[in-house]
């Protein structure tokens, strides 16, 4: 009992005596453990992060019919086979082909909200539609028609003859154009409104052509998740966007790898440099072994309190290291993909282990090298 | 006298010393890896995101208006064409060398045998280029749709002869037809027909698996379209936007003329597309946005996020080198304290203390720069199997720091030994 008070009390006394020294040396592990700790975060969530930033591409996976036209029933239950969190936004598209100052035009009814979040790379001059009545302009029928934002525009839709036995009835409506469409893609020749709007100008509701879907997963679990819907709802086949789902999985596959290789390089390195810095501290209380063994301790006994106090200091700076590495990393997480960094508890125990295991290894070598010299030679000076 | 004590210090404590200069060379190694691997990942990336395709495409100008309306009305032809001929000027203009890769289309419909009208593109596949500079160039959709899978066969390669009056099927139409690698295929277009054999299947994953892709000529033929293109697709290294490219995008006029020199001498899609529309007779070309926008936004993410990385590894090799620096500084209280006890004056005792250590700082640096060098070409090699390009400014940059992180590691624990009276240290307090 006493003894390991006395030994606390040495290791303390050594510690508090030699500030300086200490500081130094706490401030070298620190470093290490805050380094390690952050980079293990930013390793870990970067490819959740950066899957988010690539969902930019648009829809990876669609969801066409197998049989004419699904309804959106049919959508919500192809959705509950996918993990709720990974699922982005879902867009249920409807096209019919609609007349606009009698020329016709093909249009796409949506929901605004999800297709924003389905396709972010849409460059809207203006606003997107967001009550009824109003539409949103692909910019090549813009210019076609001569039309710009806040202009107003009669849409009308003439049911086909074989649909409707009865007499024909043309529905018309007017709609306020709120933004013009860019995407350099083929998305400009199209008028988007919203679904409902179509719904009333056709009389048909409830029939959803095609919906894409951004899901935020590996090609492989997205290809889990196709089959089973697949399986599941008849009348939806699902497949996945191969453009986007290869391309993304070339891409993140070569970033994560960038993180590691520069993740464990910078840690060898700076591994390395607490541990010639502890070497260096350790080094200097030569003179010390030399008395403690001229007054009578054994070699063990030295070594066991040497690396007490190195170990301690291990510990301590890991901890700091710990909640400096999570500052840290969620800085940069908010900085570059302004969202917060997830906490991961286990990150801590290790990141400790790993700094008391590098003191420890780095105080030995000097340690017993000095412990193994004469004591006479060693505080003469030689 | 002096460099004499120098190198006594040296050659005596050549291990402390050598600890110095192997710590110090850490920490300039770390800094030389990640200011290359920081200041090049954005090349590295751009090359990568190139897997997705082309970001401007190039059509005529009327079609660009007429496009939509007409392609539902009858089928494609709108009259309106770009020139094959110079297609080759594409990779003439200001920012050639950020042309990666690109293909002409052109869209045709056939009928089989049996009536049934079916999708014709005619396009590169590998086609090889002699450019006026000398340059070489292999461009086409083997490269520009590398997410294509061919299931049944190989690309066809337009350099070896006996791939004259080759196609490719995409999947869905093969199996509609049931058609395997090296059956014939009979098609009537609008002026001629002829008998292609199958080069191979494609699986696209999109519409393009409705429809059957042969060499631009053989297209050209089957329709009559000789020397002319419907539409281009160019992959090409860009900048990601910011306020001057969105500006200029809308009107290159409104420009002032050094803004408008800055524009055109960046490698904005913007600036590129406009290059492009102006060696190309009434051509149009637009960014693709799916792509483009995409593109700058994890470009950017990236190279932010490397240089969080790298300023905190810098820190850490700063603290790390200044950390070892004091605690050996330190270390020699008994030798400072000596040495004023002879009479050496602090500005000499620092002097010396300080050469001594600088002179231990440039042989590490020199060794950890060139080591940094060696870690970036690995990380290069592993990750995007290609080298990492030095810049000359990385030079300079972890010179100035290792000098600065070394004075500041010697000078505060020298002056608070200096503060310490000789007799107190040499007692050994």
């Amino acid at each position: 009992m006493n003894k390991r008070k006395m030994f606390f009390r040495m290791i303390t006394a050594s510690l508090l005596r030699r500030r300086s020294r200490m500081i130094v040396a706490l401030l070298s592990i620190a470093i290490g453990a805050t380094i390690l700790s952050g980079l293990v975060t930013i390793y870990y969530d970067v490819p959740r992060q950066m899957g988010a930033q690539f969902r930019n591409y648009g829809a990876n996976m669609i969801f066409t019919p197998t049989d004419g036209s699904f309804t959106s029933a049919d959508i919500s239950q192809g959705k509950n086979c996918i993990d709720q969190k990974d699922i982005i936004g879902v867009t249920p598209y409807r096209y019919e082909s609609l007349r606009m100052r009698e020329q016709p035009v093909m249009a796409a009814g949506t929901d605004m909200a999800e297709a924003k979040l389905t396709s972010p790379y849409w460059s809207v001059e203006g606003e997107y539609p967001s009550a009824e009545g109003q539409i949103l302009l692909g910019a090549t029928l813009s210019e076609q028609f001569r039309l710009g934002t806040g202009d107003k525009v009669e849409i009308g839709f003439t049911p086909s003859a074989d649909d409707n036995d009865e007499t024909v009835v043309d529905s018309t409506k007017e709609f306020t154009v709120s933004g013009i469409l860019e995407t350099g893609g083929p998305e400009e020749d199209y008028v988007y409104m919203i679904l409902s709007d179509l719904e009333e100008l056709t009389g048909v509701s409830g029939k959803i052509d095609l919906a894409e879907l951004s899901i935020s997963a590996k090609s492989d679990k997205l290809k889990t998740y196709a089959d089973k819907i697949n399986s599941s709802v008849p009348t939806i086949r699902a497949s996945l966007v191969k453009r986007v789902t290869e391309s993304e999985t070339t891409v993140l596959t070569k970033l994560q790898a960038l993180v590691l290789l520069v993740t464990v390089v910078v840690l060898a390195l700076t591994m390395i440099c607490v541990a010639t810095t502890m070497t260096a501290v350790v080094a200097e209380r030569r003179r010390e072994i030399g008395l403690r063994k001229a007054i009578g301790a054994s070699n063990s006994s030295i070594i066991k309190e040497f690396m007490g106090e190195g170990m301690l200091l291990g510990a301590v700076g890991g901890i700091i290291g710990s909640v400096l590495g999570y500052i840290f990393a969620q800085q940069v997480s908010i900085n570059v993909f302004s969202s917060s960094i997830s906490f991961m508890p286990l990150l801590v125990p290790i990141t400790i282990l790993v700094s008391v295991a590098v003191t420890g290894i780095s105080c030995l070598l000097p340690i017993r090298s000095a412990a193994s010299i004469e004591p006479a030679l060693v505080l003469k000076g030689e | 006298m002096f460099f004499r004590m120098i190198f006594g210090t040296l050659i005596r404590q050549w291990k402390k010393m050598l600890m110095i200069a192997f710590t110090i060379a850490l920490g300039a190694s770390l800094a030389t890896a990640m200011l290359s691997v920081m200041l090049d990942v954005g090349d590295k990336v751009n090359q990568e995101l190139k897997t997705y395709g082309a970001n401007i495409t190039v059509v005529p100008k009327e079609n660009s208006v007429l496009n939509s309306l007409y392609e539902v009305e009858d089928g494609g032809s709108t009259g309106a064409y770009l020139r094959e001929d110079e297609l080759g000027k594409i990779k003439t203009i200001f920012w050639a060398f950020n042309i990666v890769d690109y293909a002409p289309f052109v869209n045709t419909k056939a009928k089989l045998d049996d009536g049934t009208e079916i999708t014709a593109v005619g396009t590169w596949f590998n086609h090889h280029m002699e450019l006026p500079t000398g340059e070489q160039l292999d461009a086409g959709i083997t490269s520009l749709r590398s997410w294509w899978e061919v299931t049944d066969g190989k690309w066809i390669d337009e350099q070896s002869i006996e791939n004259r009056n080759v196609a490719m099927v995409g999947s869905a139409l093969a199996e509609k037809l049931g058609v395997r690698m090296c059956d014939e295929i009979h098609l009537t277009g609008s002026v001629s027909d002829l008998t292609v054999k199958v080069a191979g299947i494609i699986d696209a994953g999109g519409d393009e698996d409705n429809k059957i892709f042969m060499p631009l000529d053989t297209a050209q033929t089957l329709s009559g379209l000789d020397g002319k293109v419907d539409s281009v697709e160019v992959s090409a290294l860009t900048t990601p936007d910011n306020e001057l490219a969105v500006k200029a995008a809308k009107d290159p006029k409104s420009l002032t003329i050094a803004q408008y020199e800055l524009w055109y001498c960046t490698a904005y899609a913007s600036s590129i597309c406009y290059q492009i529309q102006e060696v190309m007779t009434d051509a149009v070309a637009s960014p693709v946005r799916q792509v483009a926008d995409s593109e700058g936004a994890i470009l950017e993410k990236t190279q932010l996020l490397m240089v969080l990385i790298t300023i905190l590894s810098l820190i850490g090799a700063a603290l790390g080198i200044c950390n070892l620096v004091t605690a050996s500084v330190m270390e020699r209280s008994a030798e400072m304290g000596l040495m004023k006890a002879i009479g050496a004056q602090n500005s000499s005792v620092s002097g010396l203390v300080l050469t001594e250590i600088i002179i231990t700082a440039v042989f590490g640096g020199i060794a950890g720069f060139f080591a940094g060098y060696g870690f970036a070409q690995i990380i290069g090699h592993t990750v995007f199997g290609s080298a990492i390009n030095m810049r000359p400014a990385v030079i300079p940059i972890v010179a100035v720091l290792v000098l600065i992180v070394t004075l500041a590691g010697c000078i505060p624990a020298i002056r608070m030994l200096l503060r310490l009276s000789p007799c107190e240290v040499l007692h050994g307090k």
